[in-house]
């Protein structure tokens, strides 16, 4: 039997057919704005021009069985896209993974749904999964035709349906039609967290998994290593030409005269000016790097300095900023009167933290190229962690229509959050001077220019006070987080060339809101404050530049966990307690627990208290240890960093990591652990050396020397643990939250070793070894 | 016109003779597996082989190849085949690719073409290294040490264990 030409409701999702067809015949998972979406026609969600009659759906089903995937989530490196996805997408829908033999990521005109490169797994429910779920539904339906068996007696098994004595192939069961399953969605195509799915079709029990929880290979490595992939910095269009910019002297600097190429030197160059805006673009990427050098030499650029300077950072922060003209935000686990409390405590722990800035720092510079064409479509090609929103942001620049522009993603240089909300650096000033020269146009930045002219992570504070009871239990906690706005998603090429752009991050400020869900559930009073300001030096510059900030991996929960983990092991020691134990002392919750023993088992920590009484004097190199926890995307974290340090030179090497996880159901162990061993290391990185330092005029780390990342040399040992829990029903995330473990793990064991806290990060010898003479 | 030999071939090209080899490898070669990380010799992304020292193509002008064989990640498969007097095939990997692989070394994978160039100068000259062999060769036995921002050094070290077996199977 065919299918009928009416609609039919697949658990709110409407099943068409389009039309017959002679040969092949496909069942295509598109979306529509179903139900209060539908009040948003009008704006950028119903005004995205994806249509599901279009080779941009979610879930394509061919007739040969094989099956293609597309999502709007561009891969970071973490391969989850084609791990994951690919797992979970068979998984609902009874097929095998290997009939999955195509993943399509990250292009504006292929992809569906939006939103950036993070929380892949979606806290259990990324847009993958109820697409394939539906789908799963779907085809049930059409099987039941097909076949003639009724749906509640088929099920199927690697993309085969039976029942009643019967089977067809999923690919057979479409021979012949063509088929549009249309799914319902709400959000925006080009806002940060895109659309997303709505509804609730059944899923696949979980004690049924075949797929899931088993460790796949990243489909991408292969191409990756035998130096097969197109890689971004790959990209060659016809008639393409090199770019270098000529970024300004400092961060509010205006142009004054822009330099001219020396044509007897470089004789294709061309110059390109728009405001403050200054590019060169030649035929070879050389002769561009040359002749951008000359001109950078022969510009002039007004002075300025706006900046405190790293040295008056904290300074600045605690008595210039402004924390007054954004609301202070609250945790929802608040709960209880801390000040009397704390005025009455036994035993009492008042403390600061200190966090600097910090790069997101790609091992490639950003790099793009852009095809902006006569008729004002724009093609560009990029390694972004979110191309629709940096197609809004493109759109937004050339008052144009997003409809006129396409985004293609490429493997790149991972930039663990910059990209997240729409640009990486150099597309937009890609696009301009392609639309200037009437030309494709590559832009790479230079290593400074990367070091320089990028968004960073926030540097922040927060004071902390902490009261025990003459048991030595927390009976209130008390914290004030300070941070400037974080999320500057302006491109940085429109707000020099003058071009209209989102508004900056202003007060109220973004990101200051409690990031750091509360773990220890049992102590009975709780403050946790967040406050926001303005970008440093944003106001004072008369470009509105400043030290522009940006999310980076696990963003403000980095800044607020450091403080918090630190404090509670100090609050330990206070107590003369175990750390570990001391955690587990204050929570009811299983999962919390779970992951503090598994750590403490796996690094064969024996309870004790903390050391706080040693002589931290000479060259013999002293030992401790320390522990962290933090919950994060569904995910359950703690962490203990055993560390030598030499009084005599403050040099701290860690020398084993122990790591447990819990993220619900594991979906690929073996991928899980490789990332959080990345993440682990990236920690240990932040914790021991990582500070942009800036002075009046803007940042001065510009290199690899100037901001140091972890060696080789200097990895721990790294010991991961997986703890999978099936009954938890989802799974969570692991390519945050490791980085961030780290920190307060390694102060912790600081204290242990030398008796002295570092209430500031990165923990550099210099900085130790005063510490230490303290 | 300059020429140079690069993965075996020999190539001619007509590039100002202070031009980086990466940009000679990477524009006029078409050999795109070094990158562009820092342009300073600070990292590693751009690292080939040179008469199998590894060297940083994006500080090496082209003038100073002469008529030392450039390897790039391209040429590791036909180099190790050569070692082995077997046949070149187009689909064999070198081991320390194969190892790779099944290590699931990369995360974004930027930096891993340097980092598979400095394991083959490696290991063609110590078989079986130790950890600490393995952190020395990436941390100071060259120019700079060998960055990587996703923290695969993990990966990579039993990646290096790996290829080390693979190759002694090998030979």
């Amino acid at each position: 039997m065919a299918y009928p030409n009416s609609p039919v409701n697949i658990f709110g999702a409407r099943l068409t057919r389009r039309e017959m067809v002679r040969a092949g015949g496909v069942l295509i998972v598109g979306f529509g704005i179903f139900g209060t979406a539908c009040s948003n026609r009008g704006n950028s969600t119903a005004r995205n021009s994806l249509d599901a009659t279009l080779p941009g759906s979610w879930i394509e089903i061919r007739p040969d069985n094989t099956i293609l995937i597309r999502t709007g989530k561009s891969d970071f490196g973490q391969g989850s896209t084609y791990t994951a996805y690919r797992q979970i997408v068979a998984e609902e829908l009874n097929a095998s993974i290997e009939q999955i033999t195509t993943v399509v990521a990250g292009d504006t005109d292929l992809t569906p749904d939006g939103s950036g490169a993070f929380d892949f797994l979606g806290s259990g429910m990324p847009n993958i999964r109820k697409a394939a779920a539906y789908t799963y539904q779907a085809l049930l339906d059409l099987a039941e035709r097909r076949l003639g068996v009724p749906k509640d007696q088929l099920s199927a098994s690697d993309g085969v349906v039976s029942g009643g004595g019967k089977s067809m192939m999923y690919g057979d069961l479409l021979k012949g039609q063509q088929v549009k399953l249309t799914i319902p969605v709400s959000g925006n195509l080009t806002s940060l967290m895109g659309l997303a799915i709505t509804g609730d079709p059944p899923l696949k029990p979980v004690r049924q998994y075949k797929i899931i929880g088993k460790s796949y290979q990243n489909s991408i490595t292969a191409s990756k290593v035998a130096a097969k992939e197109q890689w971004i910095t790959d990209v060659r269009l016809p008639g393409m030409l090199h770019a270098r910019m000529v970024h300004p002297k400092t961060i509010g600097s205006t142009l004054l005269s822009a330099g001219q190429v020396d044509k007897n030197r470089f004789p294709t160059a061309q110059l390109v000016v728009k405001g403050n805006l200054v590019g060169v673009v030649a035929t070879t990427e050389w002769e561009a790097i040359r002749a951008a050098q000359q001109v950078a030499g022969d510009t002039r650029w007004s002075e300025w300095k706006g900046l405190p300077g790293h040295t008056n950072l904290f300074t600045h922060l605690r008595k210039e900023a402004d924390w007054q003209s954004t609301p202070i935000s609250k945790s929802d686990k608040n709960k209880g009167d801390v000040a009397p409390v704390l005025a009455g405590a036994s035993k009492k722990l008042a403390a600061s933290y200190e966090l600097p800035f910090m790069k997101h720092a790609p091992i490639g510079p950003t790099i793009a190229v852009a095809d902006v064409r006569p008729g004002g479509a724009v093609y560009v090609y990029t390694h972004n962690q979110s191309p629709q929103a940096l197609r809004g942001q493109l759109a937004q620049m050339l008052g144009s229509s997003i409809d006129q522009i396409v985004i293609r993603s490429f493997p790149g240089a991972g930039h663990y959050g910059r990209s997240n909300g729409g640009n990486a650096g150099a597309e937009d000033e890609a696009v301009l001077l392609s639309k200037a020269v009437g030309k494709p146009v590559r832009v790479q930045w230079m290593r400074p220019e990367d070091f320089q002219w990028s968004t960073q992570s926030p540097a922040a504070y927060s004071d902390v006070e902490i009261a025990l009871d003459v048991k030595g239990k927390i009976v209130a906690y008390q914290a004030d987080h300070y941070m400037p706005a974080m999320q500057d998603d302006r491109p940085i090429g429109a707000v020099l060339a003058g071009l209209p752009t989102m508004s900056a991050p202003d007060a109220p400020s973004s990101g200051n809101g409690i990031q750091d869900p509360w773990l220890y559930d049992t102590v009975p009073a709780l403050l946790e404050r967040g406050h926001g300001t303005m970008q440093i030096g944003q106001k004072a510059s008369p470009i509105a530049v400043g030290l522009r900030d940006h999310s980076m991996r696990t963003p403000g929960q980095f800044q607020q966990n450091f403080p918090r983990e630190l404090a509670i092991s100090e609050a330990a020691a206070l107590a003369g307690a175990d750390a570990i134990q001391f955690r587990i002392d204050h929570t009811k919750d299983a999962r919390v627990i779970g992951v503090l023993k598994a750590v403490r088992e796996a690094a064969g920590w024996e309870p004790r208290p903390s050391h706080t009484k040693q002589s931290a004097r000479g060259s013999t190199p002293l030992r401790g240890r320390g522990v962290s926890a933090m919950l994060r995307s569904a995910t359950y974290w703690a962490g203990i960093c055993e560390i030598a340090v030499v009084p005599e030179t403050g040099a701290i090497t860690v020398e084993k990591y122990t790591i447990a996880v819990d993220p619900g159901i594991i979906v690929n162990p073996f991928q899980l652990k490789r990332q959080v061993e990345g993440g682990a290391v990236m920690g240990v990185s932040h914790a021991l050396l990582e500070e942009a330092r800036f002075n009046e005029s803007g940042i001065t780390s510009s290199d690899w020397f100037s901001y140091p990342i972890l060696k080789m040399a200097d990895v721990p040992e790294i010991k991961v643990v997986l703890i999978n829990r099936p009954e938890v029903g989802t799974y969570g995330g692991g390519s945050e939250a490791a980085n961030a473990l780290a920190a307060p793990a390694i102060a912790a064991a600081l204290h242990d070793a030398t008796g002295k806290i570092a209430h500031r990060l990165p923990l550099r010898p210099e900085y130790v070894q005063a510490l230490l003479r303290t | 016109m300059p020429t140079i030999t690069v993965n075996g071939a020999r190539r001619d090209v007509q590039t100002p003779p202070d031009t980086p080899l990466l940009y000679v490898l990477r524009n006029d070669l078409e050999i795109s597996s070094p990158q562009f990380g820092c342009g300073m010799a600070q990292c590693g992304s751009c690292s080939v082989l040179l008469d199998g020292k590894e060297i940083r193509s994006c500080i090496t002008p082209l003038s100073a190849i002469g008529d030392k064989e450039v390897t790039t990640l391209e040429g590791l498969p036909a180099r190790w085949a050569k070692q082995q007097r077997a046949p070149a095939s187009v689909t064999a990997l070198h081991p320390i690719q194969e190892a790779w692989i099944v290590e699931q070394t990369p995360l974004c994978g930027f930096c891993q073409s340097g980092m598979m160039i400095k394991a083959t100068e490696l290991l063609e000259q110590v078989a079986s290294p130790t950890v600490a062999d393995i952190k020395a060769a990436f941390t100071t036995s060259g120019p700079s040490a060998h960055l990587c921002r996703c923290g695969s050094y993990t990966a990579i070290i039993e990646a290096v264990q790996r290829a080390a077996k693979l190759m002694g199977k090998g030979r």
